[in-house]
């Protein structure tokens, strides 16, 4: 697949699926997770080859466009051609989402379906194990208390609700897997 | 509240038309028209390059220090929003050369992450560039969490200083720790008398009764320390500087580089009152005011108020805070 046609899949997505993740989102957040993502995926279809995370990152605007935006990055380089492992991409994107979000693993946020991604991936599995993992992640962001971010000061730190964040992180994968993608 | 803008989708970009048309030393980068650089570069292989990226509406900061002896671009955001790191990235590539760049952070969480994004992003592109983290605002975090703090108007300070060192040809590493070291010896307090308007949505920022100024306020108006009843400038002048003083004391003897920031409504006449009465109460503990700023610099649109930043100099930092520098707004710096 390409990284236009990867864009392309991701964009129709989001775009039925905006309304749930804005609802997940206002639980705990300010209720505009889809809108913002979708906002992003709109632009990035529009841009030009190799800058079409970057488009996404300037118009999703804010903290969670550009952490997101990393995210897409490592998988608009590996569809374009990398010496990197898709495992290696998604490392990085982990340790730069950590470092500037001054996230942990147990934060109730995208790194909690980031990670078991990660680690199906090193322990040789391929997309759609990635992709399972990562849900199992994403659903066990309903009993964490959030540590960071709007989710902290609502009725117990989010504990109860799905982390949008992570909920993303699962469509972004599996984009991938019904693609055909390994 | 009556706004001089043509409409808010334009008023960024119409802003920095008129900036680039009225300062011939600026001009608009070619990366993208959010980025400006001056317009006599130097070779960039051989000097570093500062810039910073901020968002807008705080005006004359960052675009207005723009040229020789100071910095060498600004990546303009929207209005109070951090611009995002894909154009910062695109600024730190249009002014990287192989003697690298210093990108200046004011520490607000979207200027972090934005920031932190593009220098990753920039390395991943073979670019040389470390991004220096600034704090001074005392009222953000307890003492001894100076780290956690945020930017306030004494990053001024870091600017200047770094600028006239970059201009002289002092290379990326010893530059980098000068600006830890200019950081590390300055702080700021302000005290907002009244809000500014949002160009966004006509609103005021805040709300203050009119006997209570507030201590200790952010530039986007962020909480502080608290409030604290209206009275004659004398009572809070000398509120701040004691608070200043206990959070890093300065001794008897010794000089300090005192900057009066005017947060966009407060007159000169206000703020020239306001650094007599600082460098007063300085005096009565045996310090010695030098090298004055005194003006409107980092502004919220017509908030009322001001800071105070206090920097005990090294001479190497005295002497560089001193240099000539020809930006659009930066001011002449006289020893005092």
């Amino acid at each position: 697949m390409t990284a236009r046609g990867y864009f392309e899949r991701l964009q129709a997505v989001f775009a039925s699926e905006k309304t749930r993740l804005d609802e997940l989102d206002a639980a705990i957040g300010d209720g505009d997770h889809g809108t913002t993502m979708l906002r992003g995926l709109n632009a990035a279809v529009k841009a030009d080859d190799g800058r079409q995370a970057k488009a996404f990152m300037r118009a999703s605007g804010g903290a969670s466009g550009t952490l997101f935006g990393l995210v897409l990055h490592e998988i608009e380089l590996h569809l374009i051609g990398s010496d990197m492992t898709p495992g290696a991409h998604l490392d990085r994107a982990i340790e730069r989402i950590k470092a500037l979000g001054k996230v942990e693993t147990g934060d109730k946020t995208m790194v909690d379906a980031l990670e078991p991604a990660a680690r199906a991936l090193e322990a040789g599995g391929g997309i759609n194990e990635a992709v399972a993992a990562a849900a199992q992640g994403r659903d066990a962001t309903r009993a964490m208390a959030a540590r960071s971010g709007r989710a902290r000061y609502v009725e117990n730190a989010g504990a109860g609700h799905i982390d949008p964040g992570a909920t993303s992180v699962c469509l972004i994968l599996q984009a991938l897997a019904d693609a055909g993608e390994q | 509240m009556k706004k001089l803008f043509n409409s808010q989708e334009t008023m960024v970009d119409d802003m920095i038309d008129g900036f680039v048309a009225a300062f011939p030393q600026v001009v608009r980068g070619n990366n993208d028209p959010r980025i400006v650089v001056r317009a006599k570069s130097k070779n960039r292989d051989e000097k570093v390059t500062l810039l910073i990226g901020n968002g807008s509406g705080h005006e004359p900061i960052a675009m207005g220090f723009i040229g020789e002896g100071l910095l060498d671009a600004n990546v303009v955001g929207d209005v109070f929003a951090a611009p995002s790191a894909d154009l910062i990235l695109d600024g730190i590539a249009e002014v990287n050369g192989a003697a690298g760049s210093i990108l200046l952070v004011s520490q607000h969480s979207g200027d972090v992450i934005n920031g932190g994004a593009a220098v990753m992003l920039a390395e991943e592109a073979g670019h040389r560039v470390k991004p220096l983290y600034m704090y001074d605002d005392i009222s953000s975090a307890p003492k001894g969490q100076e780290g956690e703090r945020r930017g306030a108007p004494g990053t001024m300070f870091i600017y200047k200083i770094l600028g006239a060192a970059a201009e002289e040809g002092t290379a990326l590493g010893p530059l980098y720790a000068l600006g830890e070291a200019v950081r590390d010896n300055t702080r700021t307090l302000a005290a907002a008398v009244s809000p500014g308007i949002s160009p966004l949505n006509g609103k005021a920022m805040f709300s203050l009764p009119d006997d209570e100024i507030y201590l200790g306020m952010g530039v986007h108006g962020e909480p502080g320390i608290g409030r604290a009843k209206y009275g004659p400038v004398s009572g809070l002048v000398e509120t701040i500087v004691e608070a200043l003083l206990e959070d890093r004391p300065i001794e008897a003897g010794d000089k300090v580089a005192v900057m009066i920031n005017g947060m966009g409504g407060t007159t000169l006449m206000e703020l020239l009152t306001i650094y007599g009465q600082t460098e007063k109460s300085l005096a009565a503990r045996g310090i010695k005011a030098i090298a004055p700023m005194v003006g409107t610099f980092v502004t919220t649109q017509e908030m009322g108020g001001f800071s105070i930043s206090l920097l005990t100099p090294t001479p190497e930092m005295l002497r560089y805070w001193c240099a000539p520098s020809d930006t659009p707004h930066f001011p002449a710096i006289n020893m005092g």
